[in-house]
């Protein structure tokens, strides 16, 4: 009941609206070999502390949130402050205790080793 | 009734929450090497910001990936080229499942709001964000004047 009120009542009463920080969705490259999958993730202006990667249930959950300080007025603003974001599905093959993941140059790198039972098998051909 | 601010506001919210249900809806569809992730208009040079703060202006570009190697400034009086090319890092004996970043080179050039003192600039690259700090001309720089 209180709530039905709550969504009949115009929002008068927020004359100051806070702008949520939009959500992005980053440009990537995914490759893969033998041994892993390789993701490379555009994120210029974060910071190595403001991402965040999670894995859980199949899904790989990448977060960067970018702040931009500004001096002085501004002229043109062409980019700001934002999150980006993005969920991959990943194979259950991942060995999610090994990923890692390093920032250079505003470029993400997260190396998803296979576990071992997932990795190809070269098989050889018994000769009698 | 212009008062009713909070109406318009409410009407960019609505049309902003249709836009983030498409973004959703299409975010895998049509993807092309290279086109934006987002349903915004597309831009094949890096986007800028330009602050100015009284003596200096400040300027930010984003360059994912960019080494300093890779990217060249050329200024002239109020005149700003910057030209930049990111090759690809696609690593050796990977497959590629997708691929959005690819190669690109750009170059983009500015007249700044006021002529810049060339000899002081500075230039640095953190992160992927190239930020340059132009100091202005003597004769820009604003003045405080004493009233007598």
């Amino acid at each position: 009941m209180n709530k039905r009120a709550e969504v009949a009542t115009r929002e008068e009463s927020s004359l100051e609206r806070n702008h949520d920080t939009p959500r992005i969705a980053p440009l990537v490259d995914i490759y893969e070999n033998n041994d892993e999958i390789l993701l490379h993730v555009d994120m210029p202006g974060v910071d190595k502390k403001d991402i965040a990667v999670n894995i859980d249930n199949g899904k790989l959950f990448l977060s960067g949130i970018r702040r931009i300080e500004s001096i002085g007025s501004a002229q043109w603003e062409e980019f700001g402050d934002l999150e980006y974001m993005r969920t991959f599905s990943v194979p259950q093959t991942i060995d999610s205790a090994k990923v890692n993941a390093e920032l250079k140059d505003g470029v993400l790198r997260l190396h998803l080793p296979k576990s071992e039972a997932a990795k190809p098998r070269q098989i050889e051909i018994k000769s009698d | 009734m212009w008062t009713r601010w909070n109406d318009v506001d409410r009407m960019f919210n609505a049309m902003d929450l249709l836009q983030h249900r498409l973004n959703r809806m299409y975010g895998d569809y049509g993807r092309w090497p290279g086109s934006a992730a987002d349903w915004n208009v597309e831009q094949s040079t890096p986007r800028t910001n330009l602050y100015d703060a009284g003596d200096h202006l400040t300027m930010k570009i984003e360059v994912p990936g960019m080494l300093k190697e890779d990217l060249n400034l050329k200024l002239q009086g109020n005149y700003l080229e910057v030209r930049g090319t990111r090759k690809s890092d696609t690593p050796e004996g990977y497959s590629s499942h997708r691929v959005e970043r690819g190669a690109a080179s750009f170059t983009r050039s500015f007249t700044l709001p006021s002529d810049i003192d060339s000899a002081k600039v500075e230039a640095k690259l953190t992160n992927g964000l190239l930020t340059l700090t132009l100091p202005k001309q003597e004769a820009a720089k604003p003045k405080q004047i004493e009233i007598s």
